[in-house]
């Protein structure tokens, strides 16, 4: 608790900012609701209700949750050691299809023998379309964020192709999508009727291991100093090179399995429409949570309350669910500036304090030194 | 006499962290060359910045042609006729030598189209008149530096001005191209009655063009002196000298065997020129090899191949009689070599990381720091972290506080207690006591000696020559990136030592460049 | 075969050009500010703002013209925003990208349900398209001319803004300066011109573009504005703009070439060549082009150093 509480008082600044931030984009949420003919604190308890209501929305809320808590630390696995994953979105869509596509393969085979194997795919899948973009930053310098914003579209038309074409479904009452997973390879539910599974054993395993292999160990050490610093990385004896590879391909395996999660838990189906941006949404909560593993934990949660909140409240009360997506964004506009804003704040304290001390030490300097000038 | 055409009033500038000019004041007549000299970080370039308007300083004043300044931004300074050339060239690579050239001042069709014609036929009038020749459509990119310069001073004059601002003109020029660059500040003096100030740290280049010359040394003007009344080796202690007694350190022990074996390097600077031209030395066990060179003389380049960290083009390097040609910094550490940079902000710490995270790494992999090299073992990381913290008698806050938040000296402690503790038997160490206060030196410097008396080899790269001096068994001066002589300890001059390190005995050589 | 063959008609190559105009119109403003030294990717959502302030005061005020105006006024206010954040505040210019598009996606749809209460699509006949234009002299033209005409206003409005595009980057002293913000900052501050104030123009520019693309999206090519109606272009258009390395032309045949590609794509599915897997191509050849162009910049330094030791 003591320790806790000493975390809490470091990042003080940090934290003052973000919930400064969450206050004023709920207002302005809360403004756009009036403009828009609505009553905020209707919307927000619907919201609210939306998101805890019953246990089969609590269990959605949940879900959600684990999607972007997974997406965002896989985010902060690559970024912890200065790579820029954006990908995220193509590497899920491929751990989704792999992970399909192997329990359908594998129908009758032992649960024991199947699921493995589709864990496997989902990882493989994620982990080489990272490798990709990872080895092209690293030998020959080209930018990750644009080959895998690039390498995203990719991705998706082709999964969108594989699942209308060479893997559709032979199934007449399905329009879109492949095979479903056989039942006995599906994780089963926590929650009757709502979204979550057994997803969220599996969840907290990797958000366990990310947290420690981040925080904990000398591994997290080596990413979190090669991120900082390559230069010192690289003098220090550190595989630099290495150490960013694996953190990407660590970042694009999660994404994998976040895929095979959305097919498994309650998707059941690889359909070209299996993820909504999910892995942007996750980015953006780990961009705001400094890429901190607990930070990017809680803030998933509270994202998660206002997306399945902000979609129940348009079913109740008719305000559109896209709510959402103003208050996220608002948030990072805020919290971006924000940086912006105290470095500005500190420049001019700067300034005006080594003024103070220029005078008092010219001051003093004048007194012992003389200055030769020839004319 | 007359108005002086430039005046300093007591003029500082605080940079974060650093006093980069401590009340200067000091005037410049119409129609000299005046030289300002110093060692880097002397704040020669900040006061000629400060004159340019690119920073406003902190306190004090500046008139030129005696209107004092009131705004400074380089658009002002032009105004007034002021035209600088920057160290690193302000220029636009992917431009034409007209388009750099005129650039702010474009010739104009029609009120706003670019009137590409006539920006060449006017650069080539101006390459005319003053007789710098340069083809004003090639791409600045693709030209030698030496035409790059020729461009920068151009631009200048284009822009009419009539005092010129040359900072380090002769870095990256060849000895010919030197010698060019002084006919052409000689002839606009002349025939233009320009003022020139040209910053350099060349001695004998201030003896060569300049009417009178300006030492500086750690913000402070030391001095101003017509070069009639002066000599290279006048200037040089005024430039270097900084007279601390420092008590006499002991010395232990025998010579031992070779640690370090360079033979014939040649290696490459970040532009892919040649800064280190066939350099071949050797560093024994309990010895201190001093490198006492002027900064950008190839030191930096050959410290960096040495531990791994450039490429070698040509020749060898052997650490402990191994080959290091191809290893990674990692690969030349495990043969026994510890690295103090001579950068420590941008390659010897973290500055996001804790200071004990920034003193564990390199050991963090060791079992009594993690188990099996994975889980840190936390409690014993802090605990050694507090020892060295307090053994180096580091000041600032805690040991988790951010290494970046920590003064100069304290940071470069961190550095120093962190690569002493590997314990290795090589040393290299460059720049060790840079921005760092007195009684931080002398501790850094009994550290350094102790592991000289132990029988470490050590290799050190020093801008301060009294450090050099003081720490050396040997001591080579290196001068664009050849050794230009050897000296043994007791048997240094400090004036001839400076005299070699500022290139004299290139001149002998010259003719066959 | 012979199905293969008739994929290639006149109505490859009009819808190419319809594809492509709202790609081109962006990437022109995308150039700009890669010119000027800024990684922008909030195109999407620039375009999608525009797409749908088009549309509202189309439908609102009867008037094309002014669904323009206002697509391009909004343009102007995004591109200052944007520029607020990453040129003055220093935010990392890819979070305030990706925030941006969220924002624009949010927002769009958010006031379509508010306002015209209308979920997905909003197409109504109160909507005021974009005229097309007929030009009788290119009747005369045989082949080219049928091409060329009877198309919406915006698609000749933007070959005379690439056009304006490469004049104004390459002929006016304010391109110059923009460039030279983005290629070497320091130079320009140093001539006396502020680099900030240029990226300043560059995002605004960007703005205005992407407010055109817009426009010519929800009342040129469609007249209609639905949810997330930018559909990718802007990464494309992003995407478009490295491959053509920022130049107007190239970007101009950049983005024509990836159209054709679309355009292709959906013929082809006609006789069985999926459109998905053509879509991929551009996306593969931006990075195919990124890898070519840091790998022949190396291997000119390598070659410097080769002859700076044996010479």
């Amino acid at each position: 608790m003591h320790k806790l509480l000493q975390r809490l008082e470091k990042n003080r600044s940090y934290l003052l900012s973000l919930v400064l931030s969450i206050a004023v984009a709920l207002l302005i949420g809360a403004v756009l609701m009036m403009i828009t003919g609505y009553n905020p604190l209707k919307g927000y308890s619907a919201m609210i209700t939306g998101a805890f209501g019953s246990s089969r929305v609590f269990g959605n809320t949940l879900t959600k949750a684990l999607t972007l808590c997974l997406t965002g630390l896989a985010t902060a696995v690559g970024a912890k050691a200065g790579m820029f994953n954006v990908g995220g979105e193509g590497q899920l869509y491929l751990g989704a299809v792999a992970a399909t596509m192997t329990g359908v393969w594998l129908n009758g085979a032992p649960v024991f023998v199947a699921l493995p194997l589709a864990f496997l795919s989902a990882i493989l899948a994620g982990a080489v379309y990272a490798w990709i973009p990872a080895v092209l930053k690293v030998k020959l310098h080209v930018s990750e964020v644009i080959t895998t914003i690039m390498l995203n579209s990719a991705a998706i038309y082709f999964c969108k192709w594989l699942s209308n074409g060479p893997l559709h479904t032979a199934d007449k009452g399905v329009l879109s999508g492949t095979d479903a997973v056989p039942d006995a390879f599906q994780f089963s539910q926590l929650i009757p009727r709502s979204n979550l599974s057994t997803a969220l054993l599996y969840s907290a395993v990797i958000a366990f291991f990310c947290w420690y292999i981040m925080e904990k160990t000398s591994v997290g050490l080596e990413m979190k100093v090669t991120g900082e610093n390559p230069r010192f990385a690289f003098f220090s004896g550190l595989k630099k090179d290495k150490i960013m590879i694996w953190s990407m391909i660590a970042s694009g395996a999660i994404c994998g399995l976040v895929g095979m999660f959305e097919v498994y838990g309650y998707q059941h189906r690889f359909m070209d429409t299996i993820s909504n941006e999910f892995y942007y949404d996750g980015m953006l909560v780990a961009m705001i949570m400094n890429y901190s593993p607990i930070g990017i934990i809680i803030m998933s949660v509270f994202f998660a309350v206002i997306d399945i909140g902000a979609s129940a409240m348009e079913l109740s009360v008719g305000i559109s669910g896209e709510l959402s997506d103003i208050i996220f964004a608002v948030i990072i506009f805020l919290m971006a500036a924000e940086g912006g804003i105290s470095r500005w704040i500190n420049d001019k304290k700067l300034q005006k304090n080594a003024k103070v001390r220029i005078s008092e030490g010219s001051n003093r300097a004048a007194k012992g030194q003389e200055v030769k000038t020839n004319g | 006499m007359q108005e002086a055409i430039v005046r300093f009033d007591h003029v500082s500038m605080q940079f974060p962290g650093v006093l980069a000019n401590d009340d200067v004041s000091l005037e410049i007549q119409k129609g000299e060359i005046f030289a300002l000299v110093g060692e880097n970080g002397a704040g020669k370039s900040t006061l000629m910045n400060l004159l340019y308007g690119i920073h406003t300083p902190t306190s004090g004043e500046m008139y030129v042609k005696g209107q004092r300044i009131e705004k400074y931004e380089p658009s002002a300074a032009i105004a007034s006729g002021i035209g600088m050339v920057h160290q690193h060239f302000m220029l636009v690579p992917s431009f034409t030598v007209a388009q750099n050239i005129v650039m702010s001042r474009e010739p104009r069709k029609a009120g706003i189209f670019y009137d590409l014609r006539q920006a060449e036929r006017e650069v080539e009038k101006l390459t005319d008149e003053y007789g710098l020749h340069v083809d004003p459509k090639a791409v600045v990119g693709e030209i030698s530096v030496g035409l790059q310069q020729r461009v920068e001073i151009l631009k200048t004059l284009y822009r009419g001005a009539d005092i010129l601002i040359l900072d380090e003109p002769t870095a990256v020029l060849t000895p010919q191209e030197t010698e060019e660059l002084f006919q052409v500040i000689r002839r606009i003096v002349a025939e233009r009655n320009m003022t020139v100030i040209i910053i350099t740290h060349k001695l004998y280049e201030v003896m060569a063009i300049a009417d009178r010359v300006g030492v500086m040394r750690q913000g402070r003007l030391i001095g101003v002196e017509k070069k009639t009344n002066v000599n290279e080796r006048i200037l040089a202690s005024m430039m270097v000298g900084r007279e601390v007694l420092f008590d006499q350190l002991e010395r232990k022990g025998e010579r031992g065997s070779v640690l370090i074996d360079v033979k014939e390097a040649y290696v490459a600077d970040n532009r892919g020129l040649m800064a280190v031209n066939g350099m071949s030395f050797q560093v024994h066990g309990g010895e201190i090899l001093g490198i006492a060179a002027i900064e950008g003389n190839g030191q930096s380049e050959l410290i960096e191949a040495i531990t791994g960290m450039r490429p070698l083009e040509k020749g060898e390097i052997h650490v402990q009689g191994q080959s290091i040609g191809g290893m990674t910094p990692g690969q030349v550490r495990s043969l026994g070599l510890a690295h103090i940079p001579e950068d420590r902000i941008a390659t010897g710490i973290s500055v996001q990381s804790t200071i004990t995270e920034n003193l564990i790494i390199g050991k963090h992999r060791q079992s009594q720091f993690s188990k099996k090299g994975i889980h840190l073992r936390q409690s014993t990381i802090a605990r050694y972290g507090k020892e060295l913290f307090d053994k180096f008698d580091l000041r600032g806050a805690g040991t988790d506080t951010k290494a970046g938040s920590l003064s100069g000296g304290n940071m470069q402690k961190v550095v120093v207690a962190r690569e002493f503790s590997f314990d290795t038997p090589i040393l290299v160490i460059s720049q060790p006591t840079r921005g760092v206060d007195i009684g931080a030196i002398e501790f850094i410097h009994h550290q350094i000696m102790e592991k000289r008396n132990q029988g470490c080899g050590i290799l050190l790269v020093s801008a301060d020559l009294d450090e050099v001096l003081r720490l050396s068994d040997r001591v080579i001066t290196i001068y664009e990136g050849r050794i230009t002589k050897e000296f043994q300890a007791g048997a240094i001059d400090k004036m001839e030592i400076s005299y070699y390190m500022t290139g004299n005995r290139e001149k002998e050589g010259r003719g066959d460049a | 075969m012979d199905n293969f063959f008739d994929v290639f008609n006149m109505g490859l190559l009009q819808n190419t050009l319809r594809s492509a105009t709202p790609v081109i119109l962006a990437a022109m403003g995308g150039l700009m500010t890669e010119h000027a030294g800024i990684m922008n990717i909030g195109m999407e959502g620039m375009i999608l703002m525009g797409a749908f302030v088009a549309v509202a005061f189309s439908f609102t005020l009867s008037s094309a013209a002014m669904g323009v105006l206002m697509a391009v006024l909004i343009g102007i206010l995004v591109g200052l925003f944007f520029a607020l954040l990453v040129v003055k505040l220093k935010s990392d210019e890819f979070i305030i990208g990706m925030a941006l598009n969220t924002f624009a996606a949010g927002l769009t749809v958010y006031l379509l349900r508010s306002i015209f209460g209308v979920k997905g699509t909003f197409s109504d006949k109160g909507i005021v398209s974009l005229p097309t234009v007929h030009l009788e002299f290119l009747d005369k033209i045989p082949f080219l001319g049928p091409l060329l005409n009877d198309n919406s206003i915006f698609v000749y409005i933007t070959w005379i803004l690439v056009f304006a595009a490469w004049v104004f980057l390459y002929r006016t002293p304010y391109g110059f300066w923009m460039r030279a913000a983005g290629e070497h900052p320091e130079s320009l501050k140093t001539a006396g011109i502020s680099p900030i104030k240029m990226k300043f123009l560059a995002s605004v520019l960007c703005g205005i573009f992407c407010g055109f693309a817009g426009a010519h999206l929800s009342l040129g090519y469609l007249t209609m504005f639905s949810e997330g109606m930018s559909n990718d272009r802007g990464f494309i258009a992003f995407a478009c703009v490295i491959f053509g390395m920022a130049n107007p032309p190239k970007v101009f045949l950049a983005a024509l070439l990836f159209g054709f590609l679309q355009a292709l794509g959906l013929r082809l599915q006609s006789v069985g060549v999926p459109a998905d897997l053509t879509s991929i191509i551009p996306y593969v050849a931006t990075i195919l082009m990124l890898v070519y162009i840091v790998v022949s910049g190396e291997r000119k330094r390598k070659n410097r150093v080769k002859r700076e030791i044996e010479g």
